[in-house]
């Protein structure tokens, strides 16, 4: 993709989200709210960052397999942490 | 002897090998942040007196610094997407020459060059504020983890840099004798400097906002 005015209209999305996650941090929300959205706001940016600007959509399955695995083997290794921590994490709320 | 498929497509896996290596590289590298991710996750879950963590650091700068650093990645691709016009049309046909080219491209590089120096500065002087402050890695948990991912992230910057500082300056000679092995060569440049925006995407949140 050539597309200067799609890469334009990314960069304007980001900025958008980057000021909507400042915002959101100054909210003083609960902790779990502001860590979800936070993260969540984070992923946003960087899908779009990595399907348009590094090309990923319409990329090819030699290219996609690998970094799914690599996606599977680091949700796997933060759960596990979480889940080992989980005690500490929600103990306090049950 | 040259590199085999640089610039032909490789049968067998569809790719040119600098895209198809660029990014088995970049997969070994999230797992290299994501070790430093979980041991974040694992050590402030489990620490109760956890600091403040936007008392400590500096949210303005970091701010700036990732609008900065967004903006490095908007001009990277510009810097690509000025050259790729050459191999998608016919050369002329969009009625863009050559030279024309070359002068936007050298534009958008060297503007991520530059925000590139921008973001470094201002890390330079986050960090210096802190050490002025006495507070050091040894510090705390926090910290200790604080300079060890944005440090290491930095020197990812630098490294990003430095290639781009070599296909701005001598390496731009390869854009008149193989015009489209050079166009590749800055979009795997690209894809890396991307990826350095991305973790920066995530730390941003991860250390001075949650």
């Amino acid at each position: 993709m050539t597309d200067v005015r799609g890469y334009v209209a990314v960069f304007g999305a980001l900025l958008t989200l980057t000021l909507v996650t400042v915002t959101i941090a100054n909210l003083s929300l609960p902790v779990v709210p502001t860590v979800v959205l936070g993260l969540t706001i984070a992923a946003a940016k960087a899908t779009l960052v990595v399907m348009f600007f590094m090309h990923l959509k319409g990329e090819r399955p030699m290219v996609l397999w690998p970094l799914a695995l690599t996606v599977f083997l680091f949700v796997f290794l933060l759960a596990f942490v979480l889940w080992s921590e989980s005690d500490h994490i929600l103990g306090p709320q049950l | 002897m040259s590199i085999p498929y640089t610039t032909d497509v490789r049968p067998d896996t569809g790719l040119t090998n600098p895209k198809l290596g660029i990014w088995l590289f970049l997969a070994s590298e999230v797992m290299l942040f994501g070790s430093l991710f979980s041991a974040y996750a694992l050590l402030r879950s489990g620490d109760p007196s956890w600091p403040d963590q936007s008392a400590v650091v500096n949210v303005p700068w970091a701010t700036l610094n990732t609008i900065v650093l967004i903006s490095s990645s908007v001009t990277m691709v510009l810097a690509w997407a000025a050259l790729a016009p050459r191999h998608t049309v016919a050369n002329g046909a969009n009625g863009v020459t050559e030279a024309q080219q070359l002068r936007r491209y050298r534009m958008f590089m060297g503007l991520t060059l530059l925000l590139g120096a921008v973001f470094l500065g201002i890390k330079a002087i986050e960090y210096g504020g802190k050490l002025a402050d006495g507070l050091v890695p040894a510090t705390n948990n926090f910290l200790g983890l604080y300079f060890t991912m944005t440090g290491l992230h930095a020197l990812h910057v630098v490294g990003g840099m430095i290639v781009n500082a070599y296909l701005l300056g001598p390496g731009v000679r390869m854009w008149t004798r193989d015009p489209q092995r050079f166009t590749n060569r800055v979009e795997v440049a690209g894809i890396y400097w991307h990826f350095v925006d991305v973790i920066w995407i995530f730390l941003f949140p991860v250390l001075y906002l949650l």
